[in-house]
This record gives C-alpha cells, structure tokens and sequence, in this order.
C-alpha cells in the first residue's frame, strides 16, 4: 500500500516538473510577432500618424509605440538597406515621412510599386525621429 | 517680381545651407553581450545620424524599440525591465569628430567626443572610429564598450549570470548629403 502510494507521488511529481520545464521553455522560445497573421490594432493616414508625433511626440507615443498600425499614404521613396526593402511614405510638407521597414520576406512585392502610388502598410510602430519608423512591414496591397 | 527675387534668394540659401549636413536615417547599430551562459545580440537599422561638415559636429539618436532581439522575450525583457523604453523611449549622441577638416577619401582613425544618453543618464564617452569622407559620402564605423551600471539599468539577480556588465556597441553609419 505504502509502494503504490509512493509509485503515484513520483508520477506527479515528474508530471509536473515535466510541465513546468515545458511552460518554461515555450515562454523562453516565445516567437515574434507574426505581423502578417494579426489584425492591426490601429489604421491611419501616414499624414495623421505623423502628425499626431509632429504635435505631440509623448502623446503619440503612448497611443503608437509597439502597436501593429496599418498606414495608408503616397509613396515619395523606395530603397533598399541591408538587402531589407524601406518604402516612405509622403507627409503634408518636405518634411518628415513615414518609413516603413519591410519584412525581408515583402521585397519580391516591392519591385512592382513606384512612387507616386497609394498603398497600404502594416507594421509595428517604434518611435519617431525625423520620420515615423515602422518595421516588420507587410506590403497590403499591390 | 519681387517676390521671385525673394525666393530665388531663399532657395540658394538653403541650396548652400542643404550641403552642409550629411545624414542617415538607416544607421546601424547593434549591441553585444557575452556572458559564459549567453550571448545576447540585438541589431537596430533605424538608427538617425546627422554631421554638420563645416564643424564636424555629429548628432546621433536611435530608437530603443527599433532592437531587434532573437528571442521575442529577451526583447520584451530589454524594453520593459531594463531600459524602460516606454519611460526612455530614445538613446541620444551628441558630440564633436575631432580633426574633422583634414579628412578625406582614405579610411582614417578618427577621435569622437561627446555625451551619450541611455535610459536619461548622460555619460561623456571618448571613442576611436573609422571615417571615410568624400563628396558622397561620409562613413563612420566603430565600437565601444558600455558599463550597464554607468546607466542606471538594473538587472535582476536571476539574470545577473545571463548578462554582461559591460556591453559592445557597434556601429554603422553612411551619411549622405541632406537634399529636400
């Protein structure tokens, strides 16, 4: 009676561990945020989002930073860096834009836009310098 | 008329003004961490750098949530525990690169002075980088070691074996004349 009782606390006690190391190493390995699979938590013209940090960076921040936004604008420049695609999007003046950093996986869809064209954008919002930066962008519409 | 006249002015104006700034909105920048459990590396292309070529000053600013980790954790962990991105959302330069007038198309040391700002503690940092300048282009590579503890980022005790105290920084940046 005393073995049985014995034999099933050390099945639970190994279900558990087992648990536990599985919990931890699936947090651990935790994948990235798969923008092209989620619905994005905002959608804005590229000239409001960069307004919206033109007049009031702090606040933007706190409504942007991190959120997937979906961006629709003119296209004023197409580029590549480090073999990674940056499509910027046109504000109301000279300056400023909306950059958005593409997945490397979105180039081949790059090679059929030009500027001048009106596109949509998803990505995920980092922060504002002279432009606001978007990265991990997926290309919309084509 | 008049107001032709006006505006040619102004346009020449910051025609001579425009060529004074080289500049990058795609810098590169990455930090390294070694420690005998892991290593931990994270890149960042978003990076802003401006020279001003008629004194050699040099502005830097980048992005804390522009880091790319391996492991979507680590960049959560990093972002919302160490350098609090939501309070600190930026890392800033602002310094001078020495000699900058004697330059030229020959990769060459040179010195950068200036203050950095990480997670609001400013630091001033002295570093060697090379420098390419032409006409086109303004190159600037190099490395620097930063103490986390020089700027206030904690690191729990049950990480402390996972990161370095002392962190590498590398960087990238190819300025080009500023247009619009």
């Amino acid at each position: 009676m005393i073995r049985k009782t014995r034999i099933i606390l050390i099945n639970v006690v190994l279900i558990i561990v087992l648990a536990v190391a599985f919990i931890g190493v699936t947090l651990f390995n935790k994948p990235h945020i798969n923008v092209s699979e989620q619905a994005p938590n905002l959608s804005v013209e590229a000239i409001k989002v960069l307004s919206d940090f033109q007049n009031d960076e702090t606040k933007a921040n706190s409504k942007y930073l991190e959120q997937i936004i979906q961006v629709t604008g003119v296209i004023s420049e197409l580029s590549l860096t480090k073999e990674k695609g940056v499509i910027t999007l046109s504000g109301t003046d000279s300056f400023g834009s909306v950059m958005c950093h593409l997945n490397a996986e979105e180039n081949k869809k790059m090679e059929a836009l030009k500027t001048g064209q009106t596109i949509a954008i998803k990505g995920i919002c980092t922060g504002y310098l002279m432009d606001v930066i978007l990265v991990k962008c997926v290309i919309l519409n084509e | 008329m008049k107001p032709l006249i006006v505006l040619c002015c102004f346009l020449l104006a910051t025609i001579s003004y425009a060529q004074e700034k080289f500049l990058t909105k795609q810098g590169y920048t990455s930090f390294f961490s070694t420690s005998p459990v892991e290593d931990i590396k994270a890149d960042n292309n978003q990076v802003l750098s401006i020279i001003d070529t008629s004194n050699g000053a040099l502005a830097i600013s980048i992005l804390m949530k522009s880091f790319m980790f391996e492991k979507s954790l680590m960049q959560e962990h990093f972002n919302e525990n160490y350098v609090e991105s939501d309070k600190y959302p930026k890392a800033t330069f602002k310094g001078q690169i020495l000699s900058f007038d004697q330059l030229g198309a020959d990769e060459k040391m040179v010195t950068i002075l200036g203050d950095i700002t990480i997670h609001g503690v400013t630091k001033n940092i002295e570093t060697q980088a090379k420098i390419i300048k032409t006409e086109e282009n303004i190159s600037l590579k190099g490395s620097f070691p930063v103490k986390v503890a020089d700027f206030k980022i904690k690191i729990p005790a049950v990480v402390i074996n996972n990161i370095a105290e002392t962190i590498e920084v590398s960087f990238e940046l190819d300025h080009k004349p500023y247009k619009k």
